[in-house]
């Protein structure tokens, strides 16, 4: 059977079920009628595929799609159609929009499971609409542009009890696992101090791969006709269109209003195993110093320090971000000629270090071989997300569990190096109250947990 | 006894061993021009007299330079750039005016001191001629280029047995010598680590060369400029000031304040060479200085003190505010100190937290203090005893500091190769990276040599 026909049998066979919530969304307060209360989300058998939407498919997105592309790809969004147009041509049956209002509107009988691949400023808005209509949702890394909103997507998430899965891939290796491992069977002992760094936007020692520490450009060029661009701004405020790559496609990474920087880049990829080997939480403080900074562009370099608090038996634990090309000092046990890597994470323990997931000296690892096996393998991160959505186990970055936390503590990094909060920030750290939601000595910075939606956007 | 003092009482015996050398074997050393003294040696220029000086490079910082020493005469000024100079040039009509410094010196026999404030790059050659005229050099920090004039000059001027000072006035300060007295006295234990940090901003940096070659001022020598410098088109984004990014010129920001900062870290903990560097920037070019950069050294134990390590950050960056700074005191604004001993903390010259400061009070005081830093070489220059940053203190420092370049520059091989870089002090000499030793010491233009 070819997939198309596969599609659309798994469709007809669906239709009874999204006929019955469809009538039922009407009566609800909250747009609609969570998908639990109607059965929950794990309707779909195993043996069936999931009905898939992609929004934001020119970048990463597209590579999340050929990555489910066992499932059904059944409608894609894109506001640019020349960036999509390589996948839209590989999903020639998939519907084709370009406002995710219009499309999950129009489809959605007909969709199960929505991935985000927009730029950072538009997660959050795409994935909690087709959370509200019960769908489950993969969103790229950072889960979202701001604190608030990932506290608010994991909540949604949870209430609507879809499933979810953020794309840090690296959550589902053996690395990991093993790392978690080696930690929890006590090789290094307490660990007190972590440094986690990534070259970005660094790409080599004389290229970058988007620009930050830049300005806004003046003039404005024509939008061509393959973009929109009042659909790409979203809900950031309105600004001049200018082509050349200075805000689309990728490059928005590096502006305040679209992207998070390096740190949101990077931070929910190399975090997330410093959060899962050592549990941590909620930090007490964030601070951090970074090269000339302004409102429309990230640094070009920055570090920032969040302190953890003691967890049951753990220890407290700094943990240092680097980008831009800093790095911490090459520790003694590292041997000559080991290089570094573009990204990476260093444990210090209290009786001996890390490198990401190996002992150090290579020597010590050696003698130490494989820690006890303790944590499920994966069967794949993508799968993982499948899996979950059609009622098996929560996928390793699903929302309310893990990813939710990890990018608003990744996001907090970013407040620290605001440039309107740098005069306040020289006198003192920020701390965190994690049961009131905000910093408690400068609460001119609780500003930055949310942001302002251009008019006719709201999560 | 404490370092700087010992050095200089050494300093002192060593002025009495080479007036008495002074006859005899200079001439034998291999140096291109017959040292002056051969020819009479510097002026003893008694306390009620005034010093004849000359200022090469003056538009700048020199100005300052020779405000501060202008109770003595300035008989002679020399700039390149005629526009730049034009205020200093007016404000000594009697000064005679040169855009040559090899034709000053040739001319003005009665120059008994030289301050030099070029650009980095000509530092050496100025200083070099001068020293071997038997003139007294007060010399703009970094005291030269690169590690191998540093110590060319080094050994030139205890040679010679001129009057030194390096122009990193901080030296001279009460802070520095608190500093020492604090940790001298052991108010935060043996010290393991320092960092140091400065956010200046120095542009340009992390830039390519340009490709405009827009025609020359008439008002500027730019060959003169260039100097010892490879041969470039003329381009304005190279002066005044701005060459301090430019490798062929400058020495970034840690050349450029670095000799301030680290002053006091170098006395109070009497630091010697590095046994290793390493470094890591935001993007480093054949042309400028990165935005950012980290330099890490570490310094080995010295007379019964501990191993220490040595972080430099700018551009920004710094190390993590400490957890005993006191909640509202500003930390990392523009440029500082942290010590970080085994009993405590010390941000500047101040202990941590304020309620350590204000309990510990003063440490004892064991440090003379500065009659002022220009005063301290004009003081030298009359007989007086050596100035707190003579070469022989300022060398190692320069070099030191100027290692921290080379660890900059090296910076994608050393990332590649999973190195730092391992130094043997005395030999000016990477050891286990042979091509950094490029950066050691640089090739001059033909026409010019130390």
């Amino acid at each position: 059977m070819k997939e198309t026909e596969r599609a659309g049998k798994k469709q007809k066979s669906k239709i009874s079920r999204r006929d019955f919530m469809g009538a039922a969304a009407a009566v609800a307060a909250f747009t609609i009628v969570p998908r639990h209360v109607l059965g929950g989300a794990g309707q779909i058998p195993p043996s069936e595929k999931i009905n898939i939407a992609g929004v934001g498919i020119g970048g990463q997105g597209g590579a999340d799609l050929r990555e489910l592309s066992s499932q059904n790809i059944v409608a894609l969004c894109d506001v640019d159609s020349r960036h999509a147009s390589g996948t839209f041509k590989r999903y020639p049956n998939a519907k084709q929009y370009k406002d995710f209002r219009e499309m999950l509107d129009k489809e959605d009988k007909n969709i199960d499971g929505v991935v985000v691949g927009t730029p950072d400023h538009l997660h959050a808005i795409v994935s909690m609409a087709a959370i509200k209509r019960g769908k489950h949702v993969y969103c790229e890394k950072p889960l979202t542009h701001t604190v608030l909103e990932a506290r608010m997507l994991a909540d949604a998430a949870r209430e609507h009890k879809v499933a979810t899965q953020m794309g840090n891939q690296g959550q589902a290796g053996e690395e990991v696992r093993l790392l978690c491992e080696t930690i929890w069977d006590g090789a290094i002992g307490q660990v007190h101090e972590v440094h986690v760094w990534t070259d970005r936007p660094l790409n080599g020692i004389n290229n970058v791969y988007w620009p930050q520490g830049i300005d806004r450009p003046k003039g404005e060029d024509p939008v061509p006709d393959t973009l929109d661009w009042d659909l790409w701004i979203g809900p950031a405020p309105m600004r001049p269109y200018v082509g050349n790559r200075v805000y689309n496609p990728f490059v928005w990474r590096g502006w305040w209003d679209f992207g998070t920087g390096a740190l949101g880049d990077i931070g929910c990829h190399s975090l997330d195993p410093v959060f899962r080997a050592l549990k941590l939480g909620y930090p007490t403080s964030v601070e951090a110093c970074c090269t000339l900074v302004n409102d429309e562009t990230y640094p070009v370099a920055s570090r920032v320090t969040y302190e953890f608090p003691a967890r049951g038996d753990l220890a407290p634990v700094k943990l240092h971000w680097y980008d831009g090309g800093m790095k911490p000092p090459r520790p003694p046990e590292l041997e000559d000629g080991r290089k570094w890597d573009t990204n990476g994470q260093l444990y210090v323990g209290s009786k001996g270090k890390m490198l990401g997931g190996r002992l150090l000296p290579e020597s010590r690892q050696k003698d130490y071989g494989k820690p006890p096996h303790k944590l499920d393998r994966s069967p794949g991160h993508y799968m993982e997300w499948v899996i979950a959505c059609k009622g098996g186990k929560p996928a390793g970055s699903n929302f309310p569990d893990h990813a939710g936390l990890l990018a608003q503590v990744v996001l907090m990094g970013n407040i620290a190096i605001r440039p309107a909060l740098k005069n306040k920030l020289l006198a003192t750290k920020l701390l965190w109250d994690a049961k009131e939601f905000k910093f408690t000595n400068m609460p001119e910075a609780n500003q930055y947990l949310t942001k302002e939606y251009r008019q006719g956007w709201s999560l | 006894m404490k370092s700087w003092v010992k050095s200089d009482e050494e300093q002192d015996k060593k002025i009495a061993r080479r007036d008495f050398m002074s006859g005899s074997a200079s001439l034998a050393a291999a140096f291109t021009i017959v040292p002056s003294h051969v020819l009479g040696g510097s002026r003893r220029v008694p306390p009620s007299e005034k010093l004849n000086i000359a200022g090469v490079g003056i538009g700048g910082r020199g100005a300052g330079d020779l405000d501060e020493v202008g109770r003595e005469n300035i008989v002679a000024l020399c700039d390149v750039d005629d526009k730049y100079a034009a205020g200093v040039f007016k404000r000594y009509p009697n000064a005679k005016k040169y855009h040559d410094f090899r034709k000053m010196l040739d001319k003005e026999k009665n120059i008994d001191a030289v301050v030099i404030a070029t650009p980095d790059h000509t530092h050496a050659v100025v200083a070099a001629a001068a020293i071997k005229m038997g003139k007294h050099v007060y010399c703009e920090k970094p005291l030269a280029h690169s590690i191998y004039e540093v110590r060319k000059l080094t050994e030139a001027a205890r040679e010679a047995g001129v009057a030194t000072q390096l122009g990193n006035q901080g030296q001279a300060s009460e802070e520095t010598r608190l500093a020492c007295e604090f940790i001298w006295d052991g108010a935060i234990g043996p010290v393991r680590e320092v960092h140091s940090w400065c956010n200046r901003p120095i542009s340009p940096r992390g830039i390519d060369r340009p490709k405009e070659t827009p025609p020359v001022p008439e008002t500027l020598d730019w060959d003169l400029w260039l100097g010892p410098a490879q041969r470039r088109p003329y381009h304005p984004c190279y002066l005044p000031f701005s060459w301090r990014g430019w490798w062929d010129f400058g020495s970034g920001v840690l050349g450029d304040i670095g000799c301030h900062q680290l002053v006091s870290i170098f006395r109070a903990l009497k630091l010697g060479y590095p046994t290793s560097v390493e470094a890591c920037s935001s993007g480093v070019n054949s042309e400028t200085a990165p935005l950012a950069s980290i330099i890490r050294y570490d310094f080995p134990a010295r007379e019964g003190l501990p191993p220490v390590k040595l972080t430099w950050y700018d551009g920004g960056l710094m190390p993590a505010r400490p957890e005993e700074l006191d909640e509202g005191l500003r930390f990392g604004n523009a440029d500082e100190n942290l010590y970080i001993g085994e009993k405590g903390k010390m941000l500047g010259h101040r202990l941590l937290p304020e309620a350590r400061s204000k309990e510990y009070g003063r440490p004892p005081r064991v440090l003379p203090r500065s009659p002022g830093h220009h005063k301290e070489w004009i003081n030298a220059c009359k007989g007086g005893e050596p100035a707190g940053s003579n070469f022989d203190l300022a060398g190692p420092l320069t070099e030191v500091v100027l290692l921290g370049n080379v660890a900059l520059r090296m910076g994608q091989q050393l990332y590649e190769k999973g190195l730092k870089l391992y130094y043997d002090g005395p030999n000016m000499k990477v050891t286990n990276l042979p091509e950094a030793n490029k950066y050691i010491r640089s090739e001059y233009r033909e026409g010019w040599s130390l």
